[in-house]
């Protein structure tokens, strides 16, 4: 006895990820999934992005981390809304954990709501969390190799933020190779270099994403 | 390590597409597709179906895994080229204007129950 499938084999959580979103569609919130290595900058870039937002736009954050509350602790001081999610274990979040701490966030006037995925550049590329924008963090630090080393979650970002750029001077790490590397994978990804720590690029990024949020508000983003 | 996850899933969907069958029995052979661009490692897979399957229905299945490739796409050379892995450059040319199409499938295709 054969039965023929043909399904795809994370449909659960692509049906729970499409929920998500029509859930935002609805009211009207950009959502970011963002990604990147433990360390590369995450939360500090999103410390730097809600000073930025200030008046301009009301932020919500999900902290997905195997174990701790340390993040959510920090954005909280920022008086946003934050849930933070324990993984116990698993390399990256999905699409039903985020789903279940949107129940407990306060959505209501929000209208940005990121998604701090484990940090992880291997695991988080195949779960859709249902998100608008996946936007991937490479650190200075970290090496100019790694978009080539870890491609599939560059090839699935929406855009690349070059954090700790304040360090280039002591390295040797070439923005141009990452430049290159990221427009082979992902030919319509954008590029921004920034410091959180001085604040050089943060605007920019700001800029951008309070564009895309508008624009979901005036109905022409899908 | 997401594959222990992906194989959580594919157990799951499993059991799910027998039940709506309306035929049970244990399953002795499981057909799957793994994109060689899905970011998904087959040994991996492999690795977490023999530690998820045993106390399921799916105990001791022949897991069979196909890995379909991706075409690389030139526009300096016009060059189609399959590829098994994400490239910096065309294989055929060495221009980095190129495009990368399919090989993102990770597909549950049949499974054949026991007689």
């Amino acid at each position: 006895m054969k039965i023929i499938a043909a399904k795809k084999i994370l449909k659960a959580n692509e049906e729970l990820a499409g929920k998500n979103r029509a859930r935002f569609n609805q009211a009207g919130i950009l959502t970011i999934n963002m990604v990147g290595s433990p360390g590369c900058g995450k939360t500090t870039f999103l410390e730097a992005l809600v000073a930025r937002l200030a008046g301009r736009a009301a932020p919500a954050v999900i902290e997905g981390d195997l174990a701790s509350t340390i993040d959510a602790q920090r954005i909280e001081k920022l008086g946003v809304p934050v849930v933070q999610i324990n993984t116990e274990g698993a390399c990256h979040l999905d699409a039903s954990m985020v789903a279940a701490a949107c129940d407990s966030l306060e959505l209501d006037g929000v209208d940005l709501l990121v998604i701090e995925n484990v940090g992880n550049l291997v695991c988080t590329a195949g779960f859709d969390l249902g998100e608008h924008l996946r936007i991937v963090l490479l650190s200075t630090s970290e090496g100019d190799d790694k978009v080539a080393k870890y491609p599939t979650i560059f090839q699935k970002s929406d855009a690349l933020l070059v954090t700790k750029i304040d360090l280039l001077s002591h390295g040797d790490f070439d923005v141009d190779r990452v430049a290159a590397d990221m427009k082979r994978l992902a030919p319509n990804g954008r590029i921004f270099h920034l410091s959180a720590r001085t604040g050089e690029g943060v605007q920019q990024v700001a800029d951008w994403l309070l564009g895309k949020s508008r624009r979901r508000e005036g109905g022409l983003a899908g | 390590m997401h594959e222990l996850s992906i194989v959580e899933s594919l157990i799951e969907q499993v059991q799910h597409e027998i039940n709506r069958s309306g035929h049970e029995g244990r399953v002795v052979r499981l057909d799957i597709t793994i994109g060689r661009l899905s970011g998904v490692n087959a040994d991996s897979i492999r690795f977490a179906f023999e530690l998820l399957s045993p106390d399921t229905l799916l105990a001791d299945a022949d897991l069979r895994i196909t890995q379909p490739k991706a075409v690389c796409h030139c526009k300096a050379c016009e060059a189609r080229t399959e590829i098994d892995e994400l490239v910096a450059a065309c294989p055929a040319c060495g221009s980095g204007r190129i495009t990368m199409e399919g090989g993102q499938d990770l597909l549950l295709e049949s499974i054949e129950l026991e007689d």
